[in-house]
């Protein structure tokens, strides 16, 4: 919204506040001021009088002038097609600033110049507001334009400042300046006079107009015929008003139905009363068809516009435009006024997809106070009787009436103290609804106000404690803690499992990310260990954010290939998010290794990015997380052999049922990404959060020894180390005791002097009891058993 | 006499030379060995009268004490050398590189979630979360959002059907939590969450970013009570000296709503590009909860209040960090990401 000084100093003495001081005292009550802006800039400026004109010697364009500013004649060369001797003009003397620099004296090819014939747009006036000869040249001052007036600017009547008010949706009332400077009153406690022009409109003779609505998106229609009215221009106070806010002067008339629109916030439109045949206006809705408004352009209206028809044909597109052939012209006679009320979430539809947002569709889209409508005819019929000479003024035909209830409001005092955690005295929280003309009464430690119509925003109590904080200032405010019953600041378990998750794979080099929500068909047919049926949104935003994913991975593989694109080492990547289908929502973890997780390069040292060591980072999580490695499996990849190497991946079970896949990503689904070899891991998290887990509990130290056997044996290749070590762990009792605590493999070869369908395994195995110090004789026993069972059931041959 | 202290100074002498511990071996068995000087002056002793005797056997005993207390110390003297040369020969060079551990960090944004999490647990908040799909009634009805809103629009928001969406807002993690609670007082829960909107992603706008929300419901929790919340806040991220303002604003949920500015970190307040001259940086909005948003989760808005506030993660990591790109957040570029790994 904009609003100048110009129009606020019509209802009220600000002369003492600079503009500045104005738009923060604004922007302190909730109204943000969002810029301040002068309608026109320049110092040292005067009006002369142009008392010689010719042609410059040394050019086909430039004049030299002589210039009379009052106190001396003045040498100007001025450019401007349009100078002429005898003209009144604006001069910036030598010395004055301007928008586009300081004017010096000087010379201009030669002649003499000390200063410049000014056209408005080059003392800062918006070029949007001038007219095409006002652009095209110096600006000619009226005759009457006195010779060495200092204030040029100030004498045309651009020297307005206005202020650019961002309004919050529930102060659209302040699009009314009427509204406006109610509230600029109450915000820096002034009076308010605005104009008075109640019943202005109830006059009137008899009528033939008959309006009305076929659609329940048009509850109110106010017609009215004034059947003679003069067009000419507009008064100087209406065209200053009119460009403060942005807007041409037309005419007196239509200017009139915007200044009142202006004013009350409510827009209006003037038919030429004999483009209107049988004085009938019916609003409707379900044309679809090309319909040419008044700026020409040809609109395709669907069924659901409202529409203003006249015999069945449209004449306007309700509250956003009207018709071309029912304009006003200079030639009209008399008027029909249209004030009505629409439904604004179908103006507002209408007017985003016809892409017009007018300064009538705004308003209506923001929605307009229940009493505007007849606020504005009554105003429009009052300035239309005064400035354009409206007579055969006949009565106001209404359709339709609007629900408008005057709302009283009773609260307490303590009521809002309390709401506020203020201590604001009774005397202050009334003048604080004096300020706003709310006619405030008190009763003991009660008070009640009256809610004028256009603060439709005001519902209750809660209502007048922000009224009364902002209106006596935040600055009032107490800082507090609150003072309640204790609580426990807390983690639920798995918020806190995602935290350990975070820290345990930050620990071991992999990078926390977030990748979007959203991906595309590609990414979701590309799904690793998805959660079901993605879920597709009603109006995408663009392909490539079209579902919900149902997985992270092929999110995370685009990290991948952008960090890899970009020769950045050291990519290993996690992310840990939601994922939802159709199914059900489910959190997962993701991991992509691509680089080493750990190198010095000139030590030698390093953790390779393989199957390996994404196996042992599951392994080692699935301990600390506390769930048993007897109830953990990997096994053969049945799942998904698409985007996972089918012989160096595998699936992660616990209790037999898989909640993750691991493995070495599928040559060809790493040409697809676009991303080098890599170890992919995706696991549901829901699985390990729900799993029973193991307590963290002492186990006593055995006080006896123990005591390691090494064995190296020859295996068929396709034999799962893991079968052996079962059947080694099977012979590991004595007396009922499990006396094998550990079984590590320290070397697998396959290759050169090795049968290629065999691979030599060796493994350690290390006995101890908690009972007493093993005997050479019982650990000779249980070895000897040993490699009896893995010679028959692994059909292994011994080596050592 | 004169020969045991001929044979003193030979001895003496030699162990002094020695080099080693072989040698020093040698000298052992030659000196006080069974065939050795000193044994064969103790055999010798028969030769001497009675008289004679006792002076000589002490002088021999004496040299020979001597002469082992010698190689015992030469010994050590040996071996202290020994270790000093083996030590010198082991120097490295302590200016190549150290074995670094490989250790990654959380993405900024976790980081800063995690940072208000923990601030607020220690205020005694729960943390709750939310589905990323909510019902339009939890996400606007219930926020007092009326119907012919514009966020409420399908080709507004991120809808999947006319009943659900990705949400716009944390707001709709508040209303959840506020109908299971009810009618249960006090309320005190943090919820973070992603939220989504129709945006096109540029350097100051995504369609995915983070909030979190925060709620507290009493019997008598009042504005003041948010200010002083905000300011610990604010005072936590930004440092002690930050203060912070309210500015009247509006938002359906609460009344009344606030925007909340605190005093700019780089410049203390006096002015700079971060907050653009005017020594305040806008990072949240808040209020006090609507007495519509009780009444609608079960509660009696005359018996309770509370306030909420909604903060952008990103807006506060932007602040904090001096990021100029929202976009930065969703690359995941390690270049971008390793600063964040310092202990802060």
């Amino acid at each position: 919204m904009r609003i100048s000084r110009k129009w606020l100093s019509q209802y009220m003495d600000i002369s003492d506040l600079s503009i500045e001081e104005l738009a923060s005292r604004i922007t302190d009550a909730g109204l943000e001021v969002e810029s301040v802006e002068s309608q026109s800039q320049g110092t040292n400026l005067v009006i002369g009088q142009v008392i010689e004109c010719t042609m410059h010697p040394d050019s086909d364009h430039l004049h030299c002038t002589k210039v009379d500013v009052g106190d001396e004649i003045l040498s100007i060369v001025c450019g401007a097609p349009n100078v002429a001797k005898g003209q009144k003009v604006i001069v910036a003397k030598p010395g004055a600033k301007l928008p586009g620099g300081e004017i010096k004296k000087g010379a201009i090819r030669g002649q003499e110049s000390n200063g410049m014939i000014c056209a408005l747009f080059e003392l800062g006036v918006d070029p949007h507001l001038l007219t095409e000869e006002q652009k095209a040249g110096i600006e000619v001052l009226p005759e009457s334009a006195p010779v060495g007036n200092t204030d040029p600017l100030g004498y045309l009547g651009w020297d307005d400042e206005i202020l650019d008010v961002a309004l919050t949706p529930n102060r659209s009332d302040c699009l009314a300046a009427f509204n406006m400077a109610k509230e600029v009153g109450a915000i820096l406690d002034r009076e308010v006079k605005l104009p008075s022009y109640d019943q202005a409109a109830s006059q009137g003779g008899p009528t033939q107009l008959h309006v009305s609505s076929k659609t329940s998106k048009c509850p109110m229609f106010l017609g009215k015929v004034i059947g003679h009215i003069t067009i000419k221009e507009s008064p100087e106070w209406m065209k200053e008003l009119l460009r403060a806010s942005g807007m041409h002067s037309i005419n007196n008339v239509v200017d009139i139905s915007n200044i009142v629109m202006l004013e009350t916030g409510q827009p209006m439109h003037f038919y030429d009363k004999d483009a209107i045949k049988d004085l009938e206006i019916t609003v409707a809705d379900g044309f679809e068809e090309g319909y040419t408004a008044l700026d020409g352009v040809t609109y395709d209206l669907l069924p659901e516009d409202i529409v203003i028809t006249n015999q069945g044909k449209p004449i306007g597109i309700a509250g956003i435009m009207g018709g071309d052939d029912s304009k006003i012209l200079d030639s009209t006679q008399g008027l029909i006024i249209e004030c009505a009320i629409f439904d604004h979430v179908s103006i507002r539809n209408t007017a985003r997809r016809l892409n017009l947002a007018t300064e009538s569709s705004v308003r209506y889209q923001k929605g307009i106070e229940p009493l505007a409508a007849q606020k504005a005819l009554d105003r429009a019929v009052q300035l239309l009787v005064e400035y354009a000479d409206a007579k055969e003024i006949e009565e106001t035909v209404q359709f339709g009436k609007t629900s408008y209830e005057p709302l009283t409001l009773t609260s307490s005092f303590a009521a809002i103290n309390d709401r506020l955690g203020t201590d604001f005295t009774s005397d202050e929280i009334l003048n604080v609804f004096r300020r706003l003309d709310w006619k405030p009464e008190s009763k003991g430690e009660e008070f009640s106000v009256q809610i004028p119509s256009y603060r439709t925003d005001i519902e209750g109590m809660a209502d007048l404690s922000e009224e009364v904080i902002r209106l006596i200032g935040y600055d009032r405010l107490p800082s507090t803690l609150p003072l309640m019953e204790m609580t426990e600041g807390k983690l639920n378990a798995a918020q806190r499992l995602v935290r350990d998750l975070r820290t345990y794979l930050t620990q071991h080099g992999l990078q926390d990310c977030i990748t979007y929500t959203l991906i595309s068909t590609k990414k979701k047919d590309n799904a690793i260990l998805s959660c079901g049926q993605a879920i597709e949104l009603a109006s995408p935003m663009s392909e490539e954010r079209r579902y919900i994913r149902t997985s992270i991975l092929p999110s995370l593989l685009e990290s991948l290939a952008y960090n890899q694109a970009r020769h950045i080492g050291n990519v290993n990547l996690y992310e840990i998010s939601d994922v939802a289908a159709q199914e059900g929502k489910k959190v997962h973890l993701a991991f992509a290794l691509s680089q080493k997780l750990y190198e010095t390069r000139w030590t030698q040292d390093a953790i390779p990015a393989d199957f390996y060591t994404g196996k042992g980072l599951i392994e080692e999580l699935f301990e600390q997380i506390g769930v048993q490695s007897k109830r953990v499996g990997f096994v053969e990849n049945k799942m998904d052999t698409e985007h996972f190497h089918p012989y160096r991946s595998c699936e992660i079970q616990i209790d037999h049922k898989t909640v993750g896949l691991l493995g070495e990503i599928h040559p060809s689904y790493a040409a697809e990404c676009e991303v080098s070899s890599a170890i992919l891991c995706e696991l549901e998290l829901d699985a390990l959060m729900d799993v029973k887990k193991s307590k963290v509990k002492f186990v006593p130290i055995s006080k006896y020894p123990s005591v390691q056997r090494d064995l190296a044996f020859v295996i068929d290749r396709q034999l799962p180390v893991e079968n052996v070590v079962k059947v080694i762990e099977k012979q590991g009792r004595l007396d009922k005791e499990m006396v094998i605590r550990d079984v590590e493999v320290f070397d697998v070869y396959q290759g050169e002097h090795m049968d290629p369908s065999k691979k030599s395994v060796a493994l350690s195995i290390r006995f101890q009891s908690d009972k007493k110090t093993l005997k050479e004789d019982e650990i000779n026993s249980l070895f000897t058993s040993i490699i009896d069972h893995i010679q028959k059931e692994c059909d292994a041959i011994l080596r050592s | 006499m004169e020969q045991i202290e001929k044979l003193q100074n030979e001895a003496l002498t030699k162990i002094a030379d020695c080099q080693n511990n072989q040698d020093l071996n040698a000298l052992r068995v030659e000196y006080l060995g069974k065939k050795g000087p000193i044994q064969n002056l103790m055999k010798g002793m028969k030769d001497l009268t009675p008289d004679q005797r006792p002076a000589f056997g002490q002088q021999v005993n004496q040299l020979k004490s001597q002469i082992a207390q010698a190689i015992e110390e030469k010994r050590e003297a040996l071996a202290k050398k020994e270790l000093q040369e083996k030590i010198e020969s082991e120097k490295i060079d302590i200016t190549l590189p150290g074995r670094k551990p490989v250790v990654a960090n959380l993405h900024p944004l976790n980081l800063v979630c995690q940072e208000l999490e923990d601030l607020f647990i220690g205020l005694g908040y729960q943390v709750i979360e939310g589905d990323d799909i909510v019902s339009d009634e939890y996400c606007f009805e219930r926020a007092n959002i009326p119907k012919d809103h514009p966020a409420r629009d399908m080709q507004d928001s991120l809808y999947i059907d006319p009943n659900w969406l990705l949400r716009t807002h944390t707001t709709a993690i508040q209303m959840e939590v506020l109908e299971q609670s009810a009618p249960h007082l006090p309320i005190k829960v943090v919820c973070p969450g992603k939220v989504y909107r129709r945006d096109d992603d540029d350097a100051t706008h995504s369609h995915q970013f983070m909030q979190m929300e925060g709620l507290v419901i009493g019997e008598h929790v009042t504005l003041s009570d948010l200010k002083g919340t905000l300011e610990f806040m604010a005072r936590k991220l930004f440092g002690q000296d930050r203060q912070i303002r309210f500015r009247p604003s509006f938002f359906p949920f609460t009344e009344p709503s606030v925007e909340v500015d605190v005093s700019c970190h780089i410049c203390n307040g006096k002015g700079c590009p971060t907050c653009k001259g005017t020594g305040w940086i806008e990072i949240l909005g808040a209020g006090e909860v609507h007495p519509n948003v009780l009444k609608m989760a079960g509660y009696d808005p005359d018996k309770c209040s509370g306030f909420a506030f909604g903060v952008g993660i990103e807006r506060v990591a932007m602040l904090k960090y001096g990021i100029d790109d929202i976009r930065h957040f969703y690359t995941n570029d390690m270049r971008f990401m390793e600063p964040f790994k310092r202990f802060d």
